[in-house]
């Protein structure tokens, strides 16, 4: 079963194409990397899958629902609102700057959306929550606010608070590019820790090694199109695009 | 020197009738604010929605109270008003002053929270809804909460501003302390009763800048 699947979706900014008929299937447990030059569209793909940026063409299913049916960005697609809102909700985010809410502790940022959106009691999502943070590794950091943490804290609050709605793809859109070299390790374990419990994610980065360790699929995306996907050890090793075998030689 | 304790013995038999018609202005300062504010909450937020009616009769309400003089506003409320709808007749001098400045200060506030809220990252908005809130439940929890901080400074400014403007009432004869002031002025002949009333005036606006960068500093923990 495909957790998310695409087929052909277009988004334009004005008269430029950012995305081109970019179709791919994520099936359940698959770790997805996504890579690429800037400008590609690798996070506007990502955005576009919760509908952070609308599209003008193309279908995206989540768990095999039709979920976006655009046609000319009008949406055909035959769920109610509400069954929508359900679909979304079975993808968490993880945003290149975290932004956590800077008025709420770690734990409250956790606890927010199971309570308000969920309907969870306190008592449940404060221990939801400080399980979250403990498996992240800031079990010490609960009562702290956002502008007391590091980066790589930040970014670990974020991906529990996102874990807090128990959703069943997590998008990161490159979740240690605003990171300080060192503490890039702390939160990328956290990432690999989530692979290994069979979590199903789509990973858009710049961290080659990173993508090679956890990647069941390497996706390569060029100028707004999937230009080569397949495993790490045939897009890395063998690249058969002349577009991916320039931009590995640029990061490597 | 003479001179001077018979002054001073003149603003103390003063103080009385000045001190009551304090009472008139900062009555009717804080009645403002609090029912301005209110109201600009729903002007701000009428302001940003997507909903073209309702944009552009808030864009057009704050346009049009800020683009004419407040005592044109109070002239209009408080004579033109009753020849137009006779029902209107306002004839207390203090509630026409009160909904003359309710009105015109919402205006001003509308616009401070208006900036606040958009000046709140719009990737608070992206991770909310990517959380599951509605734009409702966002607002209500993430964004206005980050904005009342920013909304503290200029909201000071806008009551200090206000309590000063209040003195426009004398115009529509409410005895605030203004017009208290000038009532002295002309039946005592004596223009010395400005210099007490000033310090008054002077006093209050201290007094609430004062509390206000207090809660300023309070609202600013978490960072």
């Amino acid at each position: 079963m495909s957790v998310i699947k695409t087929e052909n979706i277009c988004k334009n900014f004005g008269s430029l194409q950012v995305l081109k008929n970019v179709s791919l299937t994520v099936e359940q447990g698959e770790v997805v990397v996504i890579i690429g030059p800037s400008g590609a569209g690798k996070s506007t793909y990502l955005r576009s899958l919760n509908r952070l940026e609308k599209l003008q063409n193309g279908k995206i299913y989540v768990n095999d629902e039709l979920m976006e049916d655009r046609i000319n960005g009008k949406n055909h697609s035959p769920i109610t609102k509400k069954r929508r809102e359900e679909l979304l909700l079975d993808m968490g985010m993880v945003f290149q700057r975290f932004n956590l809410f800077p008025h709420k502790t770690a734990l409250e940022n956790v606890m927010l959306a199971p309570m308000h959106v969920k309907g969870m009691k306190e008592a449940e999502a404060k221990a939801k929550a400080t399980e979250l943070l403990e498996r992240v590794g800031l079990g010490d950091k609960l009562d702290s606010y956002p502008a007391k943490l590091s980066g790589g804290q930040q970014q670990r609050v974020a991906i529990a608070r996102a874990l807090a709605m128990d959703p069943k793809v997590m998008l990161f859109d490159e979740p240690t590019s605003a990171l300080d070299p060192e503490l890039v390790g702390d939160v990328l374990k956290v990432m690999k820790d989530l692979a290994a419990s069979g979590m199903t994610m789509i990973i858009v980065t710049h961290e080659i090694g990173f993508a090679r360790e956890v990647a069941d699929k390497i996706v390569f995306m060029y100028d707004g199109a999937i230009l080569e996907e397949g495993t790490a050890e045939q897009v890395f090793n063998n690249p058969k695009n002349e577009r991916t075998k320039q931009f590995l030689d640029s990061v490597l | 020197m003479d001179a001077i304790v018979n002054g001073f013995n003149q603003i103390v038999g003063w103080m009385p009738a000045l001190l009551q018609s304090t009472w008139v202005t900062l009555l009717l300062s804080v009645l403002s604010v609090l029912a301005g504010l209110i109201f600009s909450v729903f002007l701000a937020l009428g302001k940003i929605s997507k909903n073209k009616v309702i944009s552009g009769i808030s864009s057009a309400y704050i346009f049009f109270f800020r683009g004419t003089p407040l005592l044109m506003q109070l002239f209009f409320i408080y004579y033109t008003l009753p020849q137009l709808v006779p029902a209107l007749n306002i004839s207390d001098r203090f509630t026409a002053a009160w909904l003359a400045f309710t009105l015109n200060v919402a205006a001003y506030l509308a616009e401070i929270i208006r900036a606040a809220i958009q000046s709140i990252d719009k990737g608070q908005m992206e991770a909310s809804r990517a959380l599951g809130l509605t734009y409702r439940q966002a607002m209500r929890l993430v964004i206005i909460p980050q904005s009342i901080k920013r909304m503290v400074p200029p909201i000071c400014n806008e009551f200090v501003m206000v309590l000063k403007d209040t003195s426009l009432v004398s115009i529509i004869a409410l005895t605030d302390l203004t017009y208290q002031t000038k009532i002295i002025a002309s039946n005592k002949s004596s223009a010395l009763v400005y210099v007490p009333a000033m310090i008054i005036y002077l006093i209050m606006t201290g007094v609430f800048t004062y509390f206000f960068n207090k809660l300023e500093k309070k609202l600013s923990v978490y960072e």
